[in-house]
């Protein structure tokens, strides 16, 4: 078996027994992008001291000092994170040569475990998008069909995950941008509680929405990526106290006793009928293992869509404000301030960006913010409540992640609405700062991933690891590869 | 994409001070373009107008709250100038350097 | 409406500018006096090398997030405590959404509609013709952070303007007054007691030069015009960072908008919020912009912040350690030790130390008159020559006293007590000390005797004019006294004098 067919876990465990060297998997990772990362576009950059890095851990172990639980494993950050002196573009061309002079909190983390970062993954332009279609260095591709989406906006690490292009990676979600990237590709994403990974680092697209998230192919691998960056950070005023979980602990308790609500609408409207049937098949390997189905009512989250294009754009349109020709690296040719100012931010943003910052600029504007913002953030209470009403009655939400599967390359980049309707299913949790997570289904019969959303109370990502987990044990989806040379599909 | 002045355009008085607002150049066509977007989506938005919503109900504006996030008075090293000034577009080694408030006008 | 046009402009030339009555309103922007920024550990130290004292918070750098310096909320509080603000329970932060180079966020992180102080006010003594002290109603004290500084091509030859964020993130105190003042006299009258009360509480040092207090302005006139009381447009008049600029710029202001009212007539009505600057090289106020094609500021709640919320304990504790503000200090100096208001204003006007420092020298040597001559004149011109703090100061309370107590009980005359105090400040040594390093011993009579004879004979023609009534000369003869001894007092020569010479 080669080490790409391999889970991190398995990974790390190897490295630990010297069975595999940190060198040696690294090189067959940094081998794998090289030879087919031309297919998928999944990195922006590869990191120079990858090897280097693999190769100094080699060196501590053989000296038997004291390593990280991940020392050796490859792993790749989305490129809207900033890691200390390696490019860090956010899918821009404002970003095109920024290289910040810090590491964000979870990546001096995952550093001092020892996790040796490969490379950068593309994105949506400031996690603006749905499709990774909206970055400046190109569209991804979906492995499992490269004439598809990877969703997004965390696409680079959904497929280069899914792709084994690394074993696993890590992502950021506003609305959906780690689990429906990773419905997408077949593989698992967790978006934790918002404040229980620090957001320090991350480039802001909605701060009160971003929150960065384990990808990977199993639960297991989340809750070992979990176990590293989550905590309490004083860099960053919203991140929470709350006592961080055993995560791998947890996973192994049975499901026996576990209510689990289902909410009627969202198998019903607008959702494509396999995937449906998928999600409904699902719930009876819920049953199977102990969990009681019920039924609830979540009337507010229909209007989440609504109040989160409203809510993200605006604090979107303040949060890149600072792109603005000054001190990071784009400029436009201008003769004055203020022509500097329009001409820099008319060509170093895409289009979509350009877009949502118009909108929120607007909905911000004199006049408008109790219409927009402050109404929108009254339903935003409103679905909170919804979900703290539900939590009375059941331990966790299911559903679909996504209301469809993989869309092609191109197929909604003139319809931003329908683009939008991607994240119906996703964008509740965000609003209401709850963790969620996306596992991996039977594929639909034309084999592309269907993803399961699991929704639980704020900081218990360990109960959505655990139920996740118990899943992947009694199915294999998750285990699943694209075959290769990857394909296309019509 | 035209650089001449921005002409206010009569159908889209509004796109226009937002884009102005926003600092963002758009030519006539991006104008326009922007302009049907927005309309799409603020149509799309104004279902919110139908949520009905008590007085007595708060705007919530992130996740966490009622924790005080403060920190002592103290100092922490400074990055050095090098470093900060690394990525400006335009520097002296000493300062950031931004085209002047009002252009030259001899030239 | 064109209102110049209007046949009232002739009626409007009638109305003269002093039956107008100046309505003023401040924003003063103070410096909090913090070791670090508001949002970063980075140094708010005045004078570094240009960008020496940034990071990747206060710069901006994408992914960097803000975390607020608990010492300046104290700060805050003090300060609203000591302008009788409620403090709010709960305080949030919001972004001020606007572009400029020196703003690296192209935010500044302010509060809007939750500030830290809510309302309060600020008493003021009596200026010139309004004979009562004057209550001065303080409408809010916002915290936020300042803006960097932007160097600009004076030549305004297209060069480029320099940006230095050493300034950027600086906590600042923004302390608004409803429009109370009604003179350029009152308006700085209550910055001078403001800026006092700042630094009695170790809020800021208030030093203008270096920008830590500045003031915007909101002037417009009321004028009897017929049967109603016409208001001009309002002026906001940016960036005082003098108190003369302040007082040069209210004086000129109110002078040319009754002068733009005279010729078109426009109302508060008529015409939006203008903003202007102060030229100090012109003496003149100069359109910015009218408010109306300003920024909109797009004020919304900062996500990257939580809200805070101030415990009663905390402000009660914050209470006790205020210490008595000028006011009551005045109030006391002029009630228990019996100062002029006039002195006392002075006294106090220099700030904790001294005061402190007067009160412990009155009750050691129990003369409260003596005490603020001495310190009131010597010490503080001695301080101002040495360019010095009274915490600097060589003589401590102590000594000071053992010195005025030897000057009550006559020891020493006043000429010889200064004596005294320079060689203390200079040696930084005791009254007893200084008395013996001068050689200045007591003299007996006898040899006061034979001084005077001495005197006497050696000088008959002085002795002559005394004696036809020139009794002003006898100061000649005491001047030669204290050259033969200078150990001699002036006073008793003089008696002794006197004495022999009469009869």
């Amino acid at each position: 078996m080669t080490l790409s067919a391999l889970n991190a876990d398995v990974i790390v465990d190897k490295l630990n027994t010297g069975e595999v060297t940190a060198t040696d998997c690294v090189q067959h990772f940094l081998d794998r992008i090289q030879s087919h990362n031309g297919d998928l576009n999944a990195f922006i950059s590869i990191s120079e001291s990858a090897v280097e890095q693999a190769e100094s851990i080699d060196q501590l172990r053989k000296a038997g000092k004291p390593l990280g639980c991940l020392a050796g494993l490859p792993i790749a950050i989305k490129d809207g994170i900033c890691v200390a002196g390696q490019p860090t573009t956010a899918g821009s061309k404002m970003l095109e040569k920024f290289s910040p002079p810090y590491d964000a909190t979870i990546v001096e983390k995952l550093k001092s475990a020892g996790a040796v970062i490969i490379g950068k993954t593309n994105m949506d332009e400031f996690a603006m998008g749905s499709s990774t279609e909206n970055s400046f260095f190109g569209p991804t591709a979906n492995p499992w069909a490269t004439n598809r989406v990877p969703g997004g906006s965390s696409g680079g690490s959904a497929a280069c995950v899914a792709g084994r292009l690394a074993p696993v990676a890590i992502g950021s979600d506003t609305g959906g941008s780690i689990r429906q990237p990773a419905s997408f590709c077949g593989i698992t994403g967790l978006k934790p509680t918002y404040g229980s990974v620090s957001r320090y680092g991350l480039i802001a697209f909605a701060s009160s929405l971003d929150q960065i998230g384990p990808m990977t192919r199993t639960a297991k691998e989340s809750a070992l990526l979990m176990s590293v960056i989550a905590g309490f950070d004083p860099r960053d005023s919203t991140s929470s106290k709350i006592q961080v979980a055993d995560f791998l602990k947890s996973l192994e308790s049975p499901l026996s006793g576990l209510r689990i609500g289902v909410v009627r609408e969202h198998l019903d409207e607008g959702l494509d009928s396999e995937v449906n049937t998928k999600i409904t098949d699902s719930i009876s390997v819920f049953k199977q293992l102990g969990a009681n189905i019920e039924e609830i009512e979540m009337p507010h989250t229909k209007s989440a869509i609504a109040a989160y294009y409203i809510i993200a754009p605006c604090e979107a349109s303040s949060n890149l404000a600072r792109y603005d020709g000054v001190r990071y690296t784009f400029r436009a040719q201008a003769d004055d301030l203020e022509e500097m100012y329009r001409n820099t931010r008319g060509q170093g943003f895409g289009d979509e960006v350009k877009q949502r910052i118009m909108l929120g600029t607007y909905a911000l504007s004199s006049g408008y913010y109790e219409a927009y913002y402050l109404k929108a953030s009254k339903v935003r209470r409103m679905i909170k409540q919804d979900y703290d009403e539900a939590f009375q009655k059941v331990d966790l939400i299911l559903g679909p992640t996504t209301p469809t599967t993989a869309f092609k390359l191109g197929q909604h980049t003139q319809d931003p609405l329908a683009m939008y309707l991607a994240d119906i299913y996703t964008v509740s949790a965000n609003l209401a700062g709850i963790p969620a997570i996306s596992v991996p289904v039977e594929p639909s019969s034309n084999g592309l991933p269907i993803g399961l959303q699991l929704q639980g109370r704020a900081y218990e990502e360990s109960s959505l690891l655990q139920a996740a987990h118990q899943f992947q044990i009694a199915t294999s989806w998750h285990t699943a590869n694209p075959s290769e040379p990857w394909r296309t599909q019509s | 994409m035209s650089n001449s002045p921005e002409q206010p355009i009569a159908e889209q008085p509004i796109v226009n001070r937002i884009a102005k607002l926003a600092r963002i150049h758009l030519d006539q066509q991006q104008l326009e373009s922007s302009g049907n977007k927005l309309e799409q989506i603020l149509d799309f938005v104004s279902q919110l107008e139908q949520v009905e919503i008590s007085e007595d109900v708060s705007p919530f504006f992130g996740a966490i709250e009622s924790v005080n996030a403060i920190r002592e008075d103290q100092l922490t090293p400074s990055v050095s100038r090098e470093k900060i000034l690394d990525n400006a577009p335009e520097s002296d080694g000493e300062f950031y350097l931004v085209p002047p408030v009002f252009r030259n006008t001899d030239s | 409406m064109n209102h110049a046009s209007n046949p009232q402009s002739t009626n409007r030339r009638v109305v003269r500018f002093d039956q107008s009555e100046i309505i003023i309103g401040l924003e003063v922007h103070v410096q909090l006096d913090t070791d670090s920024k508001l949002f970063c550990g980075c140094s708010t130290r005045f004078g570094g090398a240009a960008n020496s004292q940034t990071c990747v918070v206060c710069t901006g750098m994408p992914g960097s997030l803000p975390v607020i310096n608990q010492h300046a909320l104290e700060l805050s509080i003090r300060a609203g405590l000591s302008l009788n603000c409620q403090i709010a329970q709960s305080t949030k932060w919001d972004r001020k959404n606007y572009f400029y180079p020196d703003l690296p966020k192209g935010y500044q992180i302010s509060q809007f509609d939750q500030p830290i102080c809510g309302p309060g006010y600020l008493d003021i003594e009596a200026v010139e013709n309004s004979s009562q002290p004057r209550r001065i109603r303080i409408e809010r004290a916002h915290l936020e952070e300042d803006a960097g500084k932007s160097i600009h091509d004076e030549s305004n030859r297209g060069q480029n303007s320099k940006i230095d964020l050493n300034r950027t993130g600086t906590p600042l105190l923004e302390i608004v007054t409803q429009p109370d003042l009604r003179s350029a006299a009152e308006a700085k009258s209550f910055l001078s007691e403001l800026k006092l009360i700042l630094n009695y509480i170790d809020v800021s040092d208030c030093n203008m030069q270096q920008g830590n207090l500045r003031c915007d302005a909101n002037v417009n006139l009321h004028i009897p015009f017929g049967e109603e009381k016409i208001a001009t447009p309002i002026v906001e008049i940016k960036n005082l960072n003098s108190f003369r600029a302040v007082e040069r710029s209210i004086t000129h202001e109110a002078q040319r908008q009754f002068e733009a009212w005279q010729e078109n007539g426009f109302t508060i009505a008529d015409a939006p919020k203008q903003t202007r600057g102060w030229n100090d090289h012109t003496q003149s106020t100069t359109l910015q912009r009218e408010k109306e094609d300003s920024a909109d500021y797009r004020y919304f709640p900062d996500p990257d912040l939580i809200a805070v919320k101030i415990e009663e304990v905390q402000i009660q504790q914050i209470k006790s350690q205020l210490g008595s503000l000028p006011s009551d200090l005045r109030k006391l100096l002029i009630e228990r030790y019996n100062l002029k208001s006039a002195d006392a204003t002075v006294m106090v006007s220099q700030g904790r130390g001294v005061v402190n420092y007067f009160l412990e020298v009155a009750d050691g040597c129990e003369n409260s008159r003596i005490a603020n001559n001495w310190i009131g004149q010597e010490v503080l011109r001695q301080l101002n020559e040495s360019n010095q703090t009274i915490d600097q100061y060589p003589v401590s309370p102590q000594q000071f006293t053992e010195l005025l107590k030897l000057v009550i009980a006559g020891t020493l005359d006043q000429t010889r007590g200064k004596e005294v105090l320079n060689e203390m400040v200079e040696h930084c040594i005791s009254s007893q000390e200084a008395i013996k390093r001068l050689g200045i011993k007591p003299v007996d009579n006898r040899e006061l005797v034979t001084l005077c004879e001495k005197l006497i004979a050696e000088n008959q023609e002085v002795i002559e004019q005394i004696q036809s009534g020139n009794a002003k000369a006898i100061g000649m003869l005491i001047g030669q006294a204290r050259k033969l001894n200078p150990n001699a007092n002036p006073g008793l020569i003089k008696e002794m004098l006197s004495k022999m010479i009469s009869s």
